[in-house]
């Protein structure tokens, strides 16, 4: 038995390998890494330009004067123009804002973003900049600007004196981005390309029809199914393992490793089953591919969408995939998943699988050349 | 070596495929399962493999009464080669044969490379991959793959397809060497003239049913009219399937 189970992995090992499955195992974990290390985590946006046209002086020595406490970071300095068509020009980017010294009352100048509250975001931004002078510096200027806008009330409570947010917990915001993305790569990884490469392998036997041999051999069918679920499974806790090293570093990869790993496991088994049962089942790879289309777009775009983003979807509790999601999301960040109904729900639902892969199995062994 | 009773199969309510099957195959015999597409040859090869359950009648193949068949001992017994050359076009001839070999006892597995050597295959192809292939290399590494356990029992399905003549004649002549060595072989075919050089019974099977069942030389003898000549067995085939050769 042991001979015959380790016959098929290395059979099923040589058709991933002429499938280029680890290759692409390989090339996702290099360029979801690359993009964690040198994108996400860095990704924040930079503070917004803020140009002043000030032919007479009144406020910009006041204005560069200032260096705002945004959690230790210095915020750039307000970018002095001389004309006001240089300050129109510079402003014409949706992104920076213009503030204008000229003439009798102050106006702010910035082309909309499209998005009401960044723009007031944007005006509250630029008035903040002349906010911490005494009054006789250009506090009266910094009302000037906010009664400019439409809501001068509102802008003004946006105004923080003080940017810096509380963090919570002990993690670095770095450290959560690496954790929250990390995660979601991870799901998506074993939720689709898992499902994928265990169907296209299989599909690849059942073009060449040799899965009908398997039924005239000496052979387990069981074996046959455990064979490509035990290379796959392999496969998926090496790559969640080495892409949680990588993006978590080796201490606070370590820490969640055993949970996520088990989480990774329960997704793997389960989407390598639904792949299995899909590829046998269906005909051909196009009719697997709408399939694998309709799965992306309409099962876990609303977990991604409710898991997120702020968007209230009242039954994705239950949706299985946001479950496992949840689940994911929760190992990394060292809150691991302890209730026995979820175990128990993903026990039933690879049980489940695995009884309809070996009914396909048989389906596709009688089936006609 | 096979024995069928009253042997019956649907596929569905209103889709019979076999209605009660009678026939016996002794061993060392060469036997013949002649019928058009859809007459349930493929149906009765499935059911003596072990693939199809469900059947009504009783079957008893290598003294095993099939429905009860569990064990992996059966299939360690048999050979199947199928009517299409299934083989893993990744792998080459020579790791083919040493995967599907690697599930019988190693004192029952012949040499590969003898057995390709046997079959006149190239030998230069021998380690390249079966998808550079032609259909008649491919048929004589299929050959090969359900001869390689030395099986009692060997079911052939078109073995002739796709081989040129010389090809055809070699794969006859293997045949008739594992059947002096005591393999029982169940051919199917639409090759008449396989049919009438190797078998040494056959039976023609039209609509589920054997329409006639004889060797080959005294169904062409009962078939024989007062004018003609000697009919051949695909005059036979005709007459008693109502069918041409597909």
């Amino acid at each position: 038995m042991t001979g015959m189970f380790f016959t098929l992995l290395k059979k099923d090992f040589r058709l991933m390998l002429s499938a280029r499955f680890f290759l692409l195992a390989a090339g996702s974990l290099v360029l979801y890494s690359c993009y964690i290390h040198f994108v996400y985590v860095s990704l924040d946006d930079k503070m917004y330009p803020v140009y002043c046209y000030d032919p007479a002086g009144i406020g910009t020595q006041a204005i560069n004067s200032i260096t705002a406490q945004d959690s230790g970071r210095t915020l750039p300095p307000v970018i002095n123009v001389n004309t006001k068509e240089e300050l129109a020009d510079a402003c014409s980017d949706g992104y920076s804002i213009g503030i204008d010294l000229s003439e009798k009352a102050p106006r702010i100048r910035m082309v909309s973003c499209g998005i009401d509250t960044i723009d007031h975001l944007r005006a509250a931004y630029a008035a903040s900049r002349i906010s911490t002078i005494g009054a006789g510096g250009p506090a009266p200027l910094r009302k000037a600007l906010l009664d400019s806008e439409d809501s001068p009330a509102e802008a003004d409570q946006a105004a923080p004196s003080n940017t810096g947010a509380a963090l919570i917990g002990k993690d670095s915001k770095e450290m959560k981005n690496r954790r929250e993305i990390t995660a979601e790569f991870l799901f998506f990884e074993l939720a689709a390309v898992g499902f994928l490469g265990l169907a296209a392998m299989l599909f690849k036997e059942k073009d060449m029809g040799v899965i009908r041999i398997h039924a005239v051999i000496p052979v387990q069918r069981n074996a046959f199914i455990l064979s490509k679920l035990g290379l796959i499974l392999l496969s998926d806790l090496v790559f969640s393992a080495m892409l949680t090293l990588i993006n978590l570093g080796a201490a606070e990869g370590l820490a969640v490793l055993p949970a996520v790993l088990m989480q990774a496991g329960i997704l793997s088994l389960l989407m390598a089953l639904a792949g299995f049962f899909c590829a046998i089942a269906l005909p051909d790879f196009k009719q697997f591919s709408l399939l694998y289309l309709v799965l992306a777009v309409f099962i876990t775009t609303p977990v991604f969408l409710a898991g997120q983003t702020g968007l209230e979807i009242g039954w994705i509790k239950y949706h299985p995939m946001y479950h496992l999601f949840l689940a994911m999301k929760n190992a990394y960040f060292r809150n691991p998943n302890t209730s026995p109904v979820y175990y128990a729900a993903c026990a039933c639902a690879v049980a489940l699988l695995y009884l309809l892969a070996g009914w396909g199995l048989r389906c596709e062994m009688k089936r006609e050349g | 070596m096979i024995e069928v009773k009253n042997l019956t199969f649907s596929y569905g309510k209103d889709k019979q495929a076999l209605h009660g099957l009678n026939f016996k195959v002794g061993k060392g015999e060469i036997f013949g399962f002649l019928g058009p597409n859809g007459s349930g040859k493929s149906t009765t090869q499935k059911i003596l493999t072990g693939i199809l359950k469900g059947y009504g009648g009783q079957v008893s193949v290598l003294g095993m009464d099939i429905a009860a068949v569990q064990s992996q001992e059966f299939f360690r017994q048999i050979g199947v080669l199928f009517e299409f050359p299934y083989l893993y076009t990744n792998l080459s001839a020579l790791d083919n044969l040493n995967y599907f070999s690697s599930f019988y006892p190693s004192e029952n597995v012949r040499d590969p490379e003898e057995l390709l050597d046997m079959l006149e295959f190239k030998r230069g192809f021998l380690k390249k991959p079966v998808a550079s292939y032609s259909k008649g290399m491919r048929q004589r590494v299929s050959m090969a793959r359900a001869l390689i356990s030395n099986p009692k029992l060997l079911f052939l399905d078109e073995p002739t397809s796709g081989l040129d003549p010389s090809g055809a004649v070699l794969f006859r002549k293997i045949i008739e060497e594992e059947r002096q060595k005591g393999t029982t072989v169940f051919l199917t075919t639409h090759n008449m003239v396989d049919a009438d050089l190797l078998c040494d019974r056959v039976a023609f099977l039209s609509n589920g049913q054997i329409a006639a069942l004889d060797t080959p030389r005294n169904l062409k003898e009962e078939n024989r009219s007062i004018h003609s000549q000697e009919s051949t067995l695909e005059d036979v085939f005709i007459r008693y399937t109502g069918r041409g050769l597909d």
